[in-house]
């Protein structure tokens, strides 16, 4: 081994790889003679940098899901605020009294224009239909609601026929009437002639028996949502049903009222058009 | 011995040698390995106990064990590499008081015939263990069961409907009748679905204009949850419903409450005329 370069045989037995390796290095990659040493770092500086890096990546951390939970429907910023049922006293159901209420709604064929000064939607569009003017209820919790429905949109058929059919309501029937003020009640309508649907569950974990569905029929009167979206002829469709337990319950319209696959995508994927959250409490 | 053999002694003597086992690198990463090797155990066998449902099928179990087996064979494989890491990121980090800035890189490890044939076969053969143990489980569930009750599934966004063939019953709700075999025909009317009732230990895709079966066989009473598995839209986190195995007559019951004729309902739910099961839906 008497070619073998002298750092190496120098090298104390337990120094590592990289140390013996520098001892061969070309004098090119050493510090040049003469020039100033790097300042050895300040013995506060590794308990203060490690400090930092936690507290940066915890403001991180916590903006991103401090971000995320603002936009959950546990947000209290709903557009167009929360709907509380009106009160209509106590009612007797199979021999318990409990609290009756009332809630209101209108479905327009666009979500422009504006209802005693409220817009249908904040974020309107021409092209998208909305139910108004709040996607937020608030009802108690195991009473008797009463819903009604204004149905100002056009339809068709559904992607799944099944929707046509009454669900979850007092009796299994809901109550039409026509513009012209005929009146039927009836467990289901024609699938071919669905202007939109109220389907509502419950969110995982609160109340997996609750469900509800109610389809309204499609209306060609359309009204002009710019300047009088409540001014057309209307479907009038009454239910009633009993709320579950408390918690958040989620409502959409299973009617296909949107854009591209299967008319399932803008409207009906963008929050609080056809979609929003009934609070029960 | 030429330079690169003598740097290879200092190495190995560096890092293997030396000093008693334990009290080097390569002794200490096998304590770690040791130690993670026994929590990835430990979880494997425990934490399906608190992360699956209670199961009510025996394609369930098969899904318990799976997890279970694969859990454990991989726990020491992932155990090394956390091993070398965690080891690596303590031992062997850059201090600010050497001498050398930054240090020079390592020279790069070729040519280790017994790492590499080890590497292998090991490799080849825990891969050929779970394809076997994958096959198998996979296999069960494709037997055709003659008499099955058939459950025709459909998603939408968001939600499912389940139709039974020949009783005009459809549902949102997925009643099954206990022990006897059931095939699922999933499709979906829009987008891709993920059928997930994972209490029976099955779950496949429903995808548009597609048909797709899965079976099983609900062998406990019992009440279980049917999930989207696939991410399909606005309300994908709601598209979930509950699910019972019950008993043949209860089953009976229900498809006529639902619609179904008594002839009818009879039929799918296996029971004679005289309300005693057939010999499948016992």
């Amino acid at each position: 081994m008497t070619d073998t370069p002298v750092g190496i045989r120098q090298a104390p037995p337990d120094v590592r790889l990289w140390e013996v390796r520098v001892v061969t290095e070309p004098e090119t990659s050493r510090q040049p003679e003469g020039s100033p040493a790097a300042e050895p770092p300040s013995p506060k500086a590794k308990p203060l940098g490690i400090i930092l890096t936690f507290v940066v990546a915890f403001v991180a951390i916590g903006g991103v899901a401090a971000f995320f939970i603002s936009q959950t429907y546990t947000s209290p910023n709903y557009p167009n605020g929360v709907q509380v049922a009106q009160s209509l006293g106590t009612v007797n159901v199979n021999g318990q009294s409990v609290p009756h209420v009332a809630l209101r709604f209108q479905t327009y064929p666009d979500s422009t224009g504006s209802v005693g000064g409220k817009p249908v939607h904040p974020s309107g569009n021409p092209a998208w239909p909305a139910y108004g003017l709040t996607n937020q209820f608030q009802v108690p919790a195991h009473s008797l609601v009463t819903m009604t429905i204004r149905q100002y949109d056009s339809g068709g058929s559904l992607n799944n026929p099944w929707f046509a059919k009454v669900s979850g309501t007092v009796g299994g029937t809901a109550t039409f009437t026509s513009p012209d003020g005929k009146t039927e009640t009836s467990n289901h309508i024609d699938p071919d002639n669905v202007g939109h649907t109220f389907t509502m569950r419950s969110a995982p974990g609160v109340d997996a028996a609750f469900f509800l569905n109610v389809p309204l029929p499609t209306n060609d009167n359309l009204p002009n949502n710019q300047t009088d979206p409540d001014g057309g002829q209307y479907y009038t469709v009454k239910f009633s049903f009993m709320s579950g337990a408390k918690g958040v319950y989620a409502w959409n319209c299973e009617f296909p009222c949107g854009q591209m696959v299967a008319s399932f995508g803008g409207v009906m994927g963008a929050y609080g058009f056809m979609s929003g959250f009934v609070h029960v409490v | 011995m030429s330079f690169e053999e003598e740097v290879d002694e200092i190495e190995a003597e560096t890092i293997l040698g030396g000093a008693p086992f334990f009290s080097r690198p390569g002794g200490k990463i096998f304590i770690i390995w040791l130690v993670f090797t026994v929590i990835g155990v430990l979880i494997g066998v425990y934490a399906p106990h608190h992360l699956l449902p209670v199961l009510h099928s025996p394609e369930g179990g098969d899904v318990w064990a799976t997890v279970v087996v694969f859990t454990v064979l991989a726990a020491p494989v992932a155990a090394l590499v956390y091993a070398i890491a965690f080891y690596s990121l303590f031992a062997w980090r850059h201090r600010s008081n050497d001498p050398d800035e930054p240090p020079p890189d390592a020279e790069p490890q070729r040519g280790n015939g017994p790492i590499t044939v080890i590497w292998l076969t090991v490799s080849t053969l825990l891969v050929v263990v779970l394809l076997f143990w994958g096959i198998t489980v996979w296999s069960a569930q494709q037997v055709v069961h003659p008499n099955a009750l058939q459950v025709n599934v459909t998603g939408q966004q968001w939600l499912w409907t389940y139709s039974y063939p020949g009783t005009g019953v459809e549902t949102r709700t997925l009643e099954l009748p206990v022990n006897r075999p059931v095939q699922f025909n999933v499709t979906s009317v829009d987008v891709t679905h993920g059928f997930w009732p994972a209490a029976l230990g099955v779950q496949v895709d429903a995808n548009p204009n597609v048909v797709t079966v899965i079976r099983t066989t609900p062998n406990t009473l019992g009440s279980f949850i049917v999930q989207c598995s696939q991410l399909c839209g606005l309300y994908h986190a709601f598209m979930n419903n509950n699910g019972d195995v019950v008993t043949t007559q209860q089953f009976d019951s229900w498809l006529q409450s639902n619609g179904a004729t008594p002839t009818a309902a009879a039929a799918a739910a296996g029971v004679s005329s005289g309300g005693s099961t057939t010999a499948m839906g016992k």
